[in-house]
């Protein structure tokens, strides 16, 4: 029962702050380049829009656009219903095995590969090219990246990864997390990767997938990327500070817990936006440079666990 | 039941197909067609279902056939060949069923009549090889099952069709002749001797001679399994054949290169050592990585599947060289369960692959092409059909919760958990399998999305996709089973698992059936129970948070100006990512044209492209080969001068050099 309520606790309050997360990383950069920007809280507004409007469906599609929107966002809930984000020793936990994860996130990217390519129009299909190269060639670095985190800790699902990795007593980790950045930023298409905030064909990826999709079924894709930017902050935070979360279904920890997710999306978001504004995006056809940095900063974590447990 | 009546049962299914091959053969030309892939699909199907009463029933040995003057040892079937022999006769049954429609549409291309009979040989050769226990009926019925699938890649007589089985017959004739040598030197010459026997002998040879004959049947199973650098004929033969065959071929003919290389490695030859695994792991590595780039940037529907086969096979000897690995580093447990996975793999494997080779045969139907590029839009004109291949592309990319991915998570579990443990040697070992096969992993989704997203989705580039019809149910309905099957082997992987006795792997107790990997546990189950229930709960609250009926359809976003299915990206543009940062390796020609229409403007240009892909093991490895064997024979020509005497002579020098070097 605790752990039921732990993962309700946790599912309510990811869900619940996701768009926000989106419109605070908006603020911020609308602030550091010296515009005012609209309220964090616009998001919800959009979502709440979104699902109110008539949808236009292109003549062009078949049954699998209509299910892309269903797989993407319930595969981001699975993921939050499994990964330690608020509490540790959900109910779910034990299905977190890294692999799983992985497996995962690139089921919600296939599916929304297939939505793009379903528009029948060129903006869709080169979304969904370079979306696809992505999802495969970040797969190295994700396996490689929890293979470290599994080394070090003995554990192989995420929740028992975060709770016995401890940074500063293994400063293995330190390459691992900076992967794992990287990764995040691959994932969740933000600068250098993809430029969110345009539609531009030179340099979108996942806009340009969405482009034909509209009303109730923009608002779940994009909720659904609000989700995943916001898992990705918190475990980027988690993993750094292992002590926020809850652990027991006490009050305080929960609210101690809750307090901290707030904390955490907020600096997460700030320095988000402190990096796209300082940092230009990358060519795509050098996106295979950035990857294999990702995988060799991986790799050397590994190798840097494996050497620190035979000395 | 009674074993002897079961035993019957399994013969029956051999002779079945015996018989068909003979009705068809001196029948009416291509009259009983139905008739015979009838009898065909049940004498098949009632040996999977025997095989699987053997699975099942706990024993470990069935003698089917007795008579020592034949193959000197009897014809058994044990638990590893059962395992095998379910698989066969599943595929083989189901493609029969297929065959029934199939074959009518193509009428006047094959000759139905020796199409039947060397299909029903082609699977009567299969059977024989998992029943062997002598290198004599094992190499016989070895010899049948690939001289029929040779005259089966060239059912359609056309050129292209003739040399893919010309290379094909060389390729699969140097492997037999490397299994011949292997045999020959493990059982002293006398072909007669039982497996069992073999493996005696072969602890009394010393261990070079055993290394030497390992790579003999290396090279012999390797080639036929379609291994890089002896893969170079599977593309192309593969393709050629007709659907069900390709299926047949694909799904279960490179799994007996599987089984014979297990029942080598595992029953007659002693471990054969960390030399020897490393070569394993090596070879499957590299099969895994071509296969896998090739079938991304491959844009023929049938060979993207052909190149994925070979991915497959990779991974599988991967898996397998791991455990011989794992075994000559004393982790036993490891070595164990990384055969466990390798076989799961390989049930997967056998399920999807026939599916979608089966689903190509429908794709190919549609748009009379097997180029992707002529495809698109059939998900709107076949919606069923388009979900089974789905569940079949997802399953070939080991995505969760399908079914390969149970065997690479048993795998990647256990090698990560050895990880930490190992000396340094197998950390670096097992730390390089474990990125590439990430990676290999990653290019397998894209390929397997590009052959779905690019044929199913979106507008038809040809106006044959435009008026294509669903297929007959006989046509499809195998191809629903095959999808079924794979979603099934994914729930129950730990109940199978059981089955084949890896025990160690798996709990099973009903709904609480768990995969055990290293202490981890997953409930195959409960994974996707959990998948569908975050995706019904989404579905559900839509339904409450907006107006369903609120939409309108209209055409694409457009710009202004009218949009073509000629605008939408293809299978090359969709892989041009991919072929871009591989270029190193793959080294494709492309090339832009441009030509000016407007003098005054360059810009205004028609531009003509062309792509070609070309293989680097076929340009750097059996180009060079030709040559020198050309060059060598035209230098030998010259002793054709026709003078007798000489050619006497000749034939003097040869005998007494042949019998110097036999004495």
């Amino acid at each position: 029962m605790n752990a039921f309520l732990l993962t309700g606790i946790q599912i309510v309050a990811v869900l619940g702050i996701s768009p926000f997360t989106v419109g605070l990383v908006r603020m911020f950069k609308a602030r550091l380049q010296g515009r005012h920007g609209a309220s964090p809280f616009l998001p919800y507004i959009t979502i709440a829009t979104l699902l109110k409007k008539q949808m236009v469906i292109s003549k062009s599609t078949s049954w699998v656009f209509k299910i892309v929107p269903f797989v993407v966002l319930g595969s981001t809930i699975f993921l939050v219903c499994v990964l330690p984000l608020v509490v540790f020793g959900g109910m779910f936990a034990s299905l977190g095995h890294f692999i799983i994860i992985a497996g995962v996130l690139a089921l919600g990217a296939v599916f929304l590969v297939m939505g793009g390519l379903e528009s029948a129009s060129a903006f869709g299909g080169m979304g969904a090219s370079r979306e696809m190269t992505l999802a495969s060639l970040v797969e190295p670095a994700v396996i490689t990246t929890f293979a470290t985190f599994a080394v070090v800790t003995g554990a192989f699902t995420i929740d028992a990864m975060f709770q016995g990795a401890h940074i500063l007593t293994s400063p293995a980790l330190v390459p691992a997390v900076a992967a794992l950045i990287m990764i995040a930023l691959a994932e969740n298409a933000r600068y250098p990767v993809d430029n969110p905030a345009t539609h531009l064909e030179l340099t979108m990826v996942h806009e340009a997938m969405v482009l034909e999709y509209s009303g109730p079924y923009l608002a779940l894709l994009e909720y659904a990327s609000a989700i995943k930017l916001t898992i990705f902050s918190l475990l980027v935070a988690n993993v750094l500070f292992p002590l926020t979360l809850a652990s027991n279904l006490s009050a305080a920890a929960i609210a101690i817990a809750l307090g901290f997710v707030v904390v955490k999306i907020v600096i997460v978001s700030f320095s988000l936006a402190l990096l796209e504004s300082v940092i230009a995006k990358m060519r795509f056809y050098r996106m295979h440079e950035f990857l294999t940095i990702a995988f060799f900063i991986a790799l050397s974590g590994l190798v840097f666990a494996l050497m620190s447990i035979s000395l | 039941m009674d074993i002897n009546f079961m035993a019957s049962v399994i013969l029956f299914s051999l002779i079945g197909s015996l018989i068909s091959a003979f009705f068809s053969f001196v029948g009416k030309e291509g009259k009983q067609h139905k008739a015979i892939m009838i009898f065909l699909a049940l004498s098949t199907g009632v040996g999977a279902v025997a095989g699987m009463f053997f699975l099942l029933s706990g024993q470990t040995q069935w003698v089917i056939f007795q008579s020592s003057w034949i193959f000197g040892a009897p014809l058994i079937l044990q638990t590893l060949s059962a395992l095998f022999f379910v698989l066969l006769n599943t595929v083989a049954c189901l493609a029969s069923i297929y065959a029934i429609q199939y074959v009518e549409q193509y009428r006047n291309i094959y000759n139905v009549k020796t199409l039947d009979s060397l299909m029903a040989i082609f699977i009567f050769g299969m059977q024989g090889v998992l029943l062997s226990a002598t290198p004599f009926s094992f190499l016989l019925f070895w010899e049948i099952m690939s001289l029929s699938s040779f005259f089966l890649v060239m059912a359609d007589k056309e050129i292209a069709s003739i040399r893919a089985a010309l290379f094909y017959l060389i390729m699969t004739h140097l492997g037999a002749g490397a299994l011949l040598a292997g045999f020959m030197i493990l059982s002293n010459g006398s072909f007669l001797e039982s497996f069992t026997r073999l493996a005696f002998i072969a602890q009394q040879l010393p261990p070079q001679t055993l290394f030497g004959v390992f790579l003999l049947f290396l090279f012999g199973f390797g080639s036929k399994a379609g291994l890089v650098p002896f893969h170079v004929w599977l593309p192309e033969a593969h393709p050629q054949a007709p659907s069900h065959i390709s299926a047949l071929m694909s799904g279960v003919m490179l799994k007996m290169a599987l089984y014979g290389f297990f029942v080598l490695t595992l029953t007659i030859l002693p471990p054969i050592g960390m030399v020897a695994s490393m070569i394993v792991i090596a070879l499957g590595l590299l099969s895994a990585f071509f296969g896998v780039l090739y079938a991304v940037i491959e844009r023929d529907v049938k060979r993207v599947l052909a190149f994925s086969s070979i991915e497959n096979m990779g991974i599988i000897f991967t898996m397998v060289g791991v455990a011989f690995f794992a075994q000559s580093q004393n982790l036993i447990a490891f070595s164990h369960a990384a055969i466990g996975a390798a076989l799961l793999f390989a049930i997967a494997h056998a399920f999807f692959k026939s599916g979608l080779f089966m689903g190509a045969g429908v794709m190919v139907h549609a748009a009379h092409t097997r180029s992707l590029e002529a495809m698109g839009g059939l998900a709107k004109r076949m919606p069923l059909f388009s979900g089974a291949m789905l569940i079949l592309a997802l399953s070939a990319a080991a995505l969760p919760p399908f079914s390969a991915f149970a065997a690479e998570w048993i795998f990647i579990q256990n090698l990560v958990s050895e990880l930490s443990a190992a000396s340094l040697l197998v950390q670096g070992v097992f730390v390089l399998i474990l990125t590439l096969v990430a990676l290999v992993g990653g290019l397998a989704l894209f390929a397997m999305i590009k052959l779905f997203g690019i044929g199913f989705l979106g507008e038809p580039r040809s106006e044959h996709v435009e008026h294509a019809d669903v297929p007959g149910n006989l046509i499809s309905v195998p191809i629903y089973i095959l999808a079924g099957l794979s979603v099934v082997v994914a729930f129950c992987a730990p109940w199978v698992l059981r089955v084949i006795k890896f025990n160690d792997l798996s709990t099973a107790d009903g709904l609480q059936s768990n995969l055990i990997a290293s202490g981890a546990a997953l409930n195959p189950l409960y994974l996707f129970l959990a998948l569908v229930i975050a995706i019904a709960a989404v579905f559900v609250l839509r339904r409450f948070l907006s107006d369903v009926k609120n939409e309108r359809p209209y055409h694409t976003w457009d710009c202004g100006q009218p949009i073509t299915s000629g605008m939408e990206y293809t299978a090359t543009a969709f892989s041009s990512p991919i072929r871009f940062f591989f270029r190193m390796i793959t080294r494709s020609g492309k090339i832009v044209t441009v030509t000016p229409i407007v003098e005054t403007n360059t810009w205004i240009a028609s531009r003509v492209f062309s792509l070609e892909l070309r293989q680097i093991w076929y340009d750097w490895f059996y180009v060079p080969i030709t040559k020198i064997f050309l060059r060598a024979s035209t230098a030998i020509r010259r002793l054709q001068n026709g003078v007798i005497q000489f050619y006497i002579a000749l034939i003097f020098i040869a005998l007494v050099l042949t019998l110097t070097i036999a004495i």
